[in-house]
């Protein structure tokens, strides 16, 4: 039997991106704005939500996107904001289908912000498109300096890159320096924030931003 | 473990073709990858190995290309790669950049027995 070469010249995620398309569309037609959250576990993602959710003066929502547990969807409800658990149940990332699927189950009349908090994890949730505006690395303190070279992709991506309990920099001897020069190297363009929910400083700073994505989003 | 999922896109894309065009078999798949994706190649070949069994894929040898990062300032014109990875030019400093190559995630072609 003959054996023909034949050129195909397609995206491998290409159904994929038509979801996030999708979502795209769909969001811009309601006017809202929606923040993928990137980072390690126990990087201060869900910390962060809970100590700006409700208090920015804005209608949010958050999709959950974890291995096992309801936990953080827990966390979340417990402020009153509508929160949908998506168990990925061992995947590592969310993708686009699963967001257009869970998008259904929210107010989406009544919202201003959806927030998706990722599966903890620097490498696969970068890959993804979600149908996200912006993607934002979280990072923190205790996970060293250099999670910005060795995870280049997320951080270049991101349109914000977030440092959390910065409180604990002078316990674990972070180089704050080399942090931020490997982020201005990677990704100048990127909005920068140190946050320390501990002390609640840069909250104002963080949830400022989100104003300011959200007001460009409304502006076309 | 994102080969996975590439690999499960890989197989529903092929799927459809497979199905339209009577193809009696894929003997080979060629994606282009590029080095910014993240993606440990045997790990891939590992993924796709153990995903074909029972597929319209099976029996398909996986060829990877590999696609190196490639940055160019339009400020200065100057080009980088990846010991220099970043939106940052290293000859000028302008912020005005665009990566050029390293985000390929593509079918690039296929070999079929008719």
């Amino acid at each position: 039997m003959a054996v023909r070469k034949i050129d195909i010249q397609q995206a491998v995620m290409a159904a994929d991106m038509s979801y996030a398309k999708k979502i795209r569309d769909k969001l811009a037609e309601k006017g809202i704005l929606m923040i993928n959250l990137i980072g390690s576990p126990g990087s201060g993602k869900t910390t962060l939500l809970e100590n700006t959710l409700g208090k920015d003066g804005l209608r949010s929502a958050v999709i959950e996107g974890d291995v096992a547990t309801d936990r953080d969807a827990v966390r979340i409800d417990a402020l009153g904001i509508p929160s949908i658990q998506i168990n990925t149940e061992g995947g590592c990332h969310l993708e686009a289908n699963w967001v257009d699927m869970t998008l259904e189950k929210l107010p989406l009349e009544d919202l201003d912000v959806i927030y998706i908090e990722n599966v903890g994890n620097l490498v696969c949730p970068a890959e993804f498109d979600v149908g996200e505006d912006h993607k934002v690395a979280i990072s923190s303190v205790p996970e060293g300096p250099d999670k910005p070279l060795k995870y280049p992709l997320l951080f270049t991506e991101a349109s914000a890159v977030v440092l959390t309990k910065t409180d604990l920099s002078p316990y674990v001897s972070f180089d704050d320096d080399l942090f931020w020069s490997d982020v201005a190297k990677l990704n100048p363009k990127a909005s920068t924030l140190r946050i320390s929910c501990y002390r609640k400083e840069g909250l104002d700073e963080w949830s400022s931003l989100v104003r300011s994505w959200l007001e460009e989003k409304r502006r076309g | 473990m994102h080969e996975l999922s590439m690999v499960k896109a890989v197989i529903d894309a092929l799927d459809d073709l497979y199905e339209a065009n009577e193809w009696s078999a894929i003997k080979s798949v060629t994606l282009r990858v590029g080095a910014m994706r993240q993606v440990i190649p045997h790990i891939l070949t590992f993924a796709f190995t153990a995903s074909i069994k029972g597929t319209n894929l099976e029996g398909a040898e996986l060829v990877i290309i590999p696609v190196p990062i490639e940055f160019l300032c339009r400020s200065c014109g100057g080009r980088w790669g990846e010991s220099d990875l970043g939106y940052l030019c290293p000859h000028c400093g302008s912020k005005d950049v665009d990566m050029l190559q390293g985000m390929e995630m593509d079918i690039d072609s296929l070999e079929v027995e008719e």
